[in-house]
């Protein structure tokens, strides 16, 4: 008896809790940014287990594009992060709670 | 067999996913999510999903991983100030939205009834690049392109948001380096003056115009 469906939802649903808790607690926007790529990819594994199981090849070519979507994040996000880091000289999200430089 | 790669690689991702929460250090728990990533992979595997795999080490822990222990290296925050008492009551809430969310996932998963549980024995071409790339150019050919459209924007966008812009005041038009110019040029107010000026930074140009940048700087922030 191989693997179930079920499996890979609940591991899916714990790493993208595991992501949700990391952004509520982190406070160092590099790890929080981290934990938000965590859970794109819990999200991934669901589409991946779907796929798989239903025999739909539409669930990869979603997780394709969830990965382009996550380093477009990853590209504008890491901008921001340095130009916040230069305004700020901080990397603490405590820091940059007003949306003004 | 499958089933004991399943929980060897679901272990090795829970506890690769914890560690990363769980450190302080951004380095450390950015190693640790490359460690979720490669057990992903070969979870991708087991579910006869080879090309994506394969783009999910390539991209996930080459290209952006890259990029944010890039990030991590270059801005190099030795250590965090203690924790302030303010976030203090983030922890417990963080805890009970998890006990939520889990509980949120074990009712569905007990309560709908999934109608394929098992693999399918048979071998099938789904997962491997022909199909993905059959469906990406005939079916789904607009999400395609519109992924392509935010690529473009991503690549403007972070260019535009990482350039360093100038912190000279609007009054002091100078360029920093070496360089020789008359007064009149470097300073629109006086007009009629021909007094080389040489200045070598910022700073000293600042100087030579009367403009405190520094403090200009200051009263921005």
């Amino acid at each position: 008896m191989g693997p179930q469906l079920s499996w890979y939802l609940a591991l899916s649903a714990i790493l993208f809790t595991i992501g949700v808790v990391g952004v509520i607690i982190k406070r160092n926007v590099i790890a929080m940014f981290m934990c938000i790529e965590l859970m794109l990819n819990a999200v991934n594994l669901t589409f991946v287990a779907f796929s798989s199981f239903f025999q739909d090849v539409t669930g990869q070519l979603f997780v394709f594009i969830v990965m382009t979507v996550a380093a477009a994040e990853a590209a504008v996000g890491l901008g921001i992060i340095i130009t916040i880091f230069r305004n700020r000289e901080s990397l603490d999200v405590d820091d940059a709670s007003i949306l003004k430089l | 067999m499958t089933t004991i790669l399943f929980i060897i690689f679901a272990g090795l991702a829970i506890g690769c996913a914890i560690a990363m929460v769980s450190q302080s250090n951004p380095l450390y728990s950015a190693i640790s999510l490359i460690g979720v990533f490669i057990a992903l992979a070969s979870l991708y595997v087991t579910l006869a999903a080879p090309f994506i795999a394969a783009v999910q080490v390539i991209v996930y822990a080459g290209a952006i991983m890259v990029l944010v222990i890039f990030v991590i290296m270059l801005l190099n925050v030795e250590h965090s100030e203690p924790r302030r008492k303010r976030l203090k009551f983030l922890v417990p809430v963080a805890i009970g939205m998890a006990a939520i969310l889990i509980a949120e996932t074990a009712f569905i998963l007990y309560s709908v009834q999934t109608s394929a549980n098992r693999l399918p024995g048979n071998i099938s071409d789904i997962g491997l690049t022909h199909s993905i790339g059959e469906g990406l150019f005939t079916r789904y050919l607009l999400p395609f392109e519109v992924t392509s459209v935010l690529l473009l924007m991503a690549i403007v966008g972070a260019m535009s948001l990482a350039r360093r812009t100038t912190v000279l005041s609007a009054t002091a038009r100078v360029v920093p380096g070496a360089q020789v110019l008359a007064m009149d040029t470097v300073n629109p107010r006086a007009v009629g003056d021909h007094t080389a000026v040489e200045t070598e930074t910022t700073d000293e140009a600042a100087h030579l115009l009367g403009v405190d940048f520094q403090s200009d700087r200051s009263q921005e922030e």
